[in-house]
């Protein structure tokens, strides 16, 4: 595909080097020559300094050719002319990013497309959506769910005196017989591992585990995690990811805000009918404690600054709050946080690219995610009718050692993947693989 | 740190590519009749086993390349290539000293064109063949070839291409390297097969044609004949040559653009302008000079004059007549050439239009800049504004360059030549343009320079092709510290 990225900040780039690793043909256009230069120095694709809003520029970059293009500048405005000028010259499909939740709306959603846009994606809405289902599924970091919920993979840090410690993948089946679940990769230190029969579990792991819905609640016995409600949330900072997620939780859970700004805090108390907003600086231990840090069920983090949402998170754990989660935006900085014991971590860049990547995925593949704190991606297939996956059990496929599928889901029902399964076509399949195995797997599904 | 076991992989690679193309020249031996096909297939037996077991040995290697192992690659890449490339000389009994023949095989991959040989016609066809395949594989690039059909590499390739063509700006034809690459050489091979075309209907015969157009193409200059172009009296083919290695000297950016009748990008280039400047005034004032002191006519001295001029600062180096019997102006005016050299982007060597360009330009603003001196005032090239950070790149490397030419110079007149025999054997050398002035001139070749001599200017020949950088870094203590 021909991609076409105006804006190379964080998600611009981000979603330019996840492109380009996965062959597509990417022109990077940003109006700041240093920001292309950082990039354009280490990976193969095209960048052209400029204005994303200028016509001549988008010809330059062969708009007319272009698959897609996404613009993703920090500007709104810069996004929508330019998405549109990009559609009228030529590029097959747009996507922007925007910053007004109104423009989500089908009736909006309509004026939009009839300039020529055809996506939109707004980065804050889905962080938020992120960090409130995280907030309903207690002892899960991250979630991925698949076919609307029929099968989902979960990631879970294995507290101490979970029972399968130390026990091998085969032992731990022994124990948890009555659950249908597959433990597809372990993440351990900086390592992500795709477990075999004779690995062990060990404590503090971040296991993934394809599931139906039906086993959420022993699997996580078995994991050492209890799972309890959340009702008390304290969240730092007054983002808009804040906003969002407050706006969400709303009536049904006491949400305490605190925001450092007076005027952005009054602005907030008046939006959210429902919040308790708080004047103050956060990075104070006597505040956060004065207002029931220890009390709270959950802690949500989301202040412009990384460290600091790190760190609060940290006090916030300390203190003896269940659920932390924290905006990270610096991506070296996200294997570090999750080994500090903080059990979510949120990053926008990877959400929105993630969002954006699946406009890119090729037809028989309907999903596909980049996990966060790890490099591997777990995609959703549809098999279809005669591709080389469908030739036998699974044992007896050679599939790729450093890729795996964890359930298919065929017609209305879903099941766990052993090596004695068969797949047929028009299966929906899941699979975890590591980057060094994506194109030889994906081979299997044509 | 360095990813040693890919950058062995790569040199595999460019072994078996290189002894792939020695295979090439077994036909030309047995149409001749030379009776060398069985040392020439040793030699390609040599390069491709040493490649294949190479890469065999290193056939799970990371494919991340980082730029550090980009300039290993490049660097040792082209010193392995050309010290392999040398067996078929040796091995034929073409060039018996090994100095001479690793000499020789530089000259050809760094596209210069300086020969050893006092008596070209003696040798073998088929290895005569290989010197100007050598030439016409060094121009584009022998490492972008091998990007163009070398799929190993996901993430490093850019940093070769960056280390094999480095220069001021950067202009991709695709977004992807490789295709950037394909199309370079889709243009090269264009090109070549036009010249050979438009040579043989010059009445040239084939084999000649052939090894002239990959000299021409590579602006690389070593020809089948003593004589080199001088040979044949034709002024068709002196002109055919003089328009291909003017399309030689200019950026194959460009020649892309021509080729979507995008004239306008060609004609509004500074650089290009530039280029086809200097040429134009210079080949008139040889026209004048030539007709003034030369028994020529006005055609004829406008046909030499211009050729001389084009095929200097093009580097290539043919000759049609010994421009060591012209006036010292003209002689000059030569080996100023011998510096500036032709378009970034294009086969030629030497520091190059744009830099000259930038460096000057610069250089006139600094002036503007000392009367208005809280004035910004930018260097701008093709109506772009150009970042301070090039321009002391810009001037770096013709410092550099001009350094590396001093510290020559200084060598070759301790090994007892005079001033104007140093200067232009060092200067034709680093530039890559082939026969000097003086002891160096086009009726000599380098066979009388000591072997010291003869290594120090294949060191030249081989910082001058990959611009300095790419190989003085790995003399640097800092890219080894850790």
């Amino acid at each position: 595909m021909r991609i076409i990225i105006g804006g190379a900040g964080d998600v611009g780039s981000h979603l330019a080097r996840l492109l380009t690793e996965e062959n597509h043909d990417i022109v990077l256009v940003d109006i700041v020559e240093d920001k292309l230069r950082k990039i354009g120095s280490v990976h193969d694709l095209m960048t052209i300094q400029g204005s994303v809003t200028s016509v001549s520029l988008l010809n330059d970059a062969n708009v007319k050719k272009a698959d897609l293009y996404i613009a993703v500048t920090g500007s709104e405005e810069v996004n929508i002319t330019s998405g549109i000028l990009a559609k009228k010259l030529g590029a097959k499909k747009t996507i922007i990013r925007i910053d007004n939740p109104d423009y989500l709306l089908l009736s909006c959603k309509e004026i939009f497309s009839s300039v020529g846009i055809d996506y939109m994606i707004y980065p804050e809405m889905l962080a938020a959506n992120e960090i409130v289902g995280l907030l309903h599924q207690a002892g899960m970091t991250e979630i991925v769910e698949f076919s609307g919920g029929k099968l989902s993979m979960y990631v879970i840090r294995l507290s101490e005196n979970a029972p399968v410690i130390n026990k091998t993948l085969i032992e731990a089946t022994e124990i948890s017989k009555a659950v249908d679940f597959r433990a597809v990769a372990i993440s351990r230190n900086t390592e992500t591992i795709i477990p075999r029969g004779q690995d062990r579990f060990m404590a503090n792991d971040h296991v993934y585990i394809v599931t139906n819905q039906t086993s959420v609640s022993d699997i996580l016995r078995y994991s050492g995690i209890e799972q309890f409600d959340i009702k008390n949330i304290m969240i730092l900072g007054g983002s808009r990811i804040a906003k969002k997620t407050a706006k969400q939780l709303g009536r049904q859970h006491n949400v305490k805000l605190i925001e450092i700004n007076r005027e952005k805090a009054y602005q907030l108390s008046n939006y959210l009918e429902h919040t308790l907003v708080i004047h103050g600086d956060g990075s104070s231990v006597d505040l956060l404690v004065q207002e029931g840090l220890p009390t709270m069920d959950a802690f949500v983090a989301v202040t412009g600054n990384s460290e600091t949402n790190v760190i609060s998170c940290m006090l916030a754990k300390q203190l003896g709050v269940k659920k932390t989660i924290a905006e990270v935006e610096n991506v070296d900085y996200i294997k570090l946080a999750e080994s500090m014991g903080i059990d979510a971590i949120i990053n926008k860049k990877l959400i929105a690219a993630n969002r954006i990547f699946r406009f890119t995925m090729s037809s028989e593949m309907s999903s596909i995610r980049r996990l966060i704190g790890t490099d591997a991606e777990v995609m959703e297939f549809v098999v279809k009718p005669g591709s080389k996956i469908t030739a036998g059990p699974l044992k007896d496929m050679g599939f790729p050692k450093e890729a795996i599928i964890g359930g298919v889901i065929r017609g209305k029902s879903s099941f766990i993947a052993s090596g004695n399964t068969i797949i047929k076509s028009d299966d929906r399949v899941v699979v975890f693989a590591l980057p060094t195995a994506v194109t030889k797997m994906c081979k299997f599904f044509n | 740190m360095f990813n040693i076991r890919l950058v062995i992989r790569i040199l595999g690679f460019l072994l078996l590519l290189e002894g792939f193309f020695i295979f090439l020249c077994i036909p030309v031996s047995l149409i001749y009749r030379e009776g060398v096909h069985i040392e020439l297939g040793t030699c390609g037996l040599i390069n491709t086993l040493a490649g294949g077991i190479m890469m065999l040995m290193t056939w799970k290697a990371d494919r991340n390349l980082q730029s550090r192992d980009g300039f290993i690659v490049v660097s040792t890449g082209w010193l392995l290539i050309s010290l392999f490339g040398a067996l078929p000389f040796v091995l034929t009994g073409s060039i018996p000293s090994y100095t001479n023949a690793f000499f020789e095989t530089v000259s050809g991959f760094t596209t210069t064109g300086a020969t050893i040989l006092d008596n070209i016609e003696a040798l073998p066809k088929s290895v005569l063949f290989w010197r100007s395949l050598i030439q016409w594989l060094g121009g584009m690039g022998i490492i972008v070839m091998s990007l163009a059909i070398f799929p190993l590499l996901g993430i490093g390739g850019i940093q070769l291409f960056d280390a094999e063509s480095p220069g001021p700006t950067v202009d991709k034809l695709h977004p992807r390297i490789k295709e950037t690459a394909r199309r370079l050489w889709l243009i090269y091979i264009i090109y070549t097969v036009a010249e050979i075309i438009l040579l043989v209907a010059g009445r040239m015969d084939l084999f000649d044609s052939v090894n002239h157009t990959f000299a021409t193409m590579a602006t690389g200059g070593f020809s089948t004949r003593q004589l080199s172009v001088g040979y044949w009296d034709s002024p068709y083919i002196h002109y055919v040559i003089t328009l291909f290695m003017f399309l030689a000297g200019v950026n194959f950016t460009l020649s892309y653009f021509a080729f979507h009748l995008d004239f306008k990008k060609v004609f509004q280039n500074n650089e290009f302008r530039l280029y086809f400047g200097i040429i134009a005034v210079c080949s008139i004032i040889s026209m004048l000079v030539l007709h003034r002191t030369q028994d020529f006519s006005w055609e004829e001295s406008f046909r030499h004059g211009t050729f001389q001029v084009v095929s200097i600062m093009t580097t290539t180096g043919f000759v049609t007549t010994d421009y060591g019997l012209w006036v010292p102006l003209l002689q000059f005016i030569l080996v100023l050439l011998m510096f500036i050299g032709g378009s970034a982007g294009s086969t030629s060597g030497a520091i190059k239009v744009v830099r000259i360009f930038l460096f000057v330009k610069n250089g006139f603003l600094e002036l503007r800049r000392m009367i208005h001196p809280s004035a910004l005032i930018p260097v701008r090239m093709n109506k772009n504004v150009i970042a301070p950070e090039i321009i002391s790149n810009v001037v770096g490397f013709i410092a550099f360059y001009l350094l590396a030419a001093l510290i020559g110079v200084i060598a070759i007149t301790a090994m007892g030549y005079d001033i104007n025999s140093s200067l232009g054997a060092v200067a034709t050398t680093l530039g890559n343009v082939g026969p000097g002035t003086g002891a160096f001139g086009p009726a000599a070749s380098f066979n009388h320079a000591p072997a010291l001599g003869k290594w120090i200017f294949s060191f030249l020949m081989l910082i001058g092709r990959l611009e300095l950088f790419t190989v003085l870094i790995l003399l640097s203590p800092g890219f080894w510290r850790k």
